[in-house]
């Protein structure tokens, strides 16, 4: 037994579970969890939190064209943030974008995922054909949809009006009340697969034994699915509802490259605002205000969502 | 649930349909890319039935497609010659991927398997800095970059790039760590050895399927990323996305161009997520959801 063993220079560092089986132990640089630890944190010290202070920082400057340089102005840009009408409008056009497509993404991803979760042939290919639409660059989807949805030469309206569905020119991408709905269209046409991709997941996880024992006890199919299926399932859909939300939230990819926040001001979202007032219109300080302002909405909401439905990473 | 055959039938019909719907536009875009100019505007629009060629191809790489005597590069190039895009995209991706997994290795080693204070706040930080708009980060970037001299630089566009993947690669990676039972490293660590040979020898090599995985989704992020390099390059490099948009011009898009362009940007994305299927759903979801 190494137990009563003289404190040499190698002083046991590292501590070991369960008392009295410890021999003395080398100690290393590496026992410590900061030097593992100390490029993630240097990166984030760099990358995250001093463009965060330097955001807060231009927040309370503008930009002035006669110094060409910052002036001090204060509380100025929050004043004005809660005074403009056109944050406001970009609000409200990001949180119906973010609540509408989150909807429709879920429900659609969840008949889609039921209807997928199959062990038959073929529905393996059919779940991996449906991941290529995550990988296409929102950027490159966005000018997709741009062509399809195009008024004179665009399938979308073609179709649309071929059934009936719409008349007129067929504008959609310059139609102030359809413009958002052609956004959202790109948005769900490349991101349902998302929640299919994750729905599927869960279900076949799912035990089968609970299934077993209603169908026994005569429930049917929709009785299942509220009943036993959803209540499951609620963790799967937390995640996904806390991720996707995110992204919708913060989307600039599909507005920036399709209406550019046009017609008016109809598909103007928080993002592409705060990025137009900083290089657009050289308003520096008010572009970093509503980007904080963004930040701060989509932190506490977050925060507030994982801790309601207590995920756990 | 029990199915008569016919059910069976009538799902697997119904599920192919849809699936089909989701993947006819990307069909749609790959025809745009072979079709003559004139056929991109046809209504109805022809499916197959027109003259496939490669002609988009051809002005967007500056290659001559004269098969069987193989590719001949053409000199110069036009408005449209993108493969220094694709290049400045490839070496964007690889470097930011790179770093951002090498960091996040070593921290979610250290995440699973050691105990610091705070842990469960500091996982929530990163976790936070995924929730970050990326326009909250890129308008101060663009100011920073400006004064150390960054802006335009292959080096700003990568780090950038590995800091937005971080929270993704770290938390995807100690959930591979936590799969491997930590009494491997116990023992290694009684026979005396230390945590970085346990981590290089033993617990590396044997999440070396997560770490590719997680490699490939960072790949990926990087190579779809639009806001960054957006506002953070001006001239001396921009990736595909980005540049795609370039081919909005004030006489007309050259939806040609532009679709040969997104399908050579679709094509190694495609790829690479066919060989993460297995581990897609729980890199999507940051490593909470496990298949």
């Amino acid at each position: 037994m190494q137990l009563d063993a003289p404190q040499g220079s190698a002083v046991g560092g590292i501590a070991l579970r369960g008392p009295g089986r410890a021999p003395r132990r080398r100690r290393y640089l590496t026992d410590s969890p900061w030097i593992w630890l100390a490029p993630l944190i240097a990166m984030l010290l760099v990358f995250a939190l001093y463009p965060l202070f330097y955001n807060i920082y231009l927040s309370f400057h503008e930009f002035v064209p006669r110094k060409r340089g910052l002036e001090f102005v204060g509380w100025e840009n929050w004043q004005k943030l809660f005074d403009d009408p056109r944050m406001w409008g970009s609000l409200w056009v990001t949180l119906s974008y973010t609540s509408m497509c989150l909807a429709i993404e879920i429900v659609l991803g969840m008949a889609i995922a039921l209807l997928l979760d199959s062990d038959d042939r073929g529905f393996g290919v059919l779940r991996g054909v449906l991941t290529l639409t995550l990988v296409i660059p929102p950027a490159i989807t966005g000018m997709m949809f741009l062509l399809m949805e195009d008024a004179q030469f665009g399938l979308i309206p073609f179709v649309l009006k071929g059934i009936g569905a719409m008349d007129g020119t067929g504008a959609i991408l310059s139609n102030p009340r359809l413009a958002l709905a052609g956004v959202m269209l790109a948005d769900i046409w490349q991101w349902t697969p998302f929640m299919v991709l994750i729905f599927v997941a869960g279900l076949r996880a799912l035990p089968r034994d609970p299934f077993e024992s209603a169908m026994i006890d005569g429930a049917s199919s929709l009785q299942m699915f509220i009943r036993l299926t959803l209540p499951m399932m609620s963790k799967v859909i937390a995640i996904a509802v806390l991720i996707r939300g995110i992204d919708l939230f913060r989307m600039f990819d599909y507005v920036f490259v399709m209406t550019s926040g046009g017609p008016g001001t109809a598909t103007y979202t928080l993002s592409l605002y705060a990025w137009q007032q900083t290089f657009s219109f050289i308003h520096w300080g008010y572009g970093a205000t509503i980007s904080l302002f963004a930040l701060f909405i989509i932190v506490v909401v977050a925060n507030i969502f994982v801790y309601v439905t207590r995920l756990r990473w | 649930m029990i199915m008569t055959p016919t059910q069976r039938i009538v799902r697997a019909l119904i599920a192919w349909v849809v699936v089909a719907i989701f993947a006819f536009p990307i069909y749609f875009w790959i025809t745009v890319a072979f079709k003559p100019e004139r056929d991109i505007f046809a209504l109805p629009p022809k499916l197959a039935s027109f003259d496939w060629n490669f002609a988009s191809f051809q002005e967007v790489f500056g290659i001559s497609f004269g098969f069987i005597e193989g590719l001949e590069v053409l000199p110069g190039g036009g408005n449209f010659y993108m493969l220094p895009r694709l290049y400045d995209s490839i070496i964007v991706a690889v470097f930011s991927t790179l770093l951002s997994v090498v960091i996040a290795t070593l921290a979610s080693y250290a995440l699973s398997r050691m105990r610091i204070r705070g842990q469960h706040h500091f996982v929530f930080f990163v976790l936070s800095t995924r929730m970050m708009p990326p326009v909250a980060v890129a308008i101060p970037m663009f100011f920073i970059y400006k004064n150390f001299g960054l802006l335009d630089t292959y080096i700003g566009v990568i780090l950038v790039h590995a800091l937005m993947n971080l929270p993704l690669a770290v938390l995807l990676l100690k959930s591979f760590f936590d799969d491997i039972p930590a009494e491997i490293d116990e023992a290694a660590l009684i026979d005396g050895a230390s945590r970085f040979t346990i981590f290089r020898k033993i617990v590396a090599p044997m999440a070396m399927g997560g770490i590719a995985a997680t490699a490939v989704l960072c790949f990926i992020f990087s190579w779809t990323e639009f806001l960054f390099v957006l506002t953070l390059t001006q001239t001396s490099l921009k990736t595909v996305p980005v540049v795609s948009s370039t081919f909005v011009t004030s006489t007309g898009t050259a939806w040609g161009n532009m679709a040969a362009l997104g399908v050579a940007a679709m094509l190694p994305a495609f790829i690479f997520i066919l060989l993460v299927q297995r581990n897609l759903v729980r890199g999507l979801t940051l490593g909470s959801l496990k298949q």
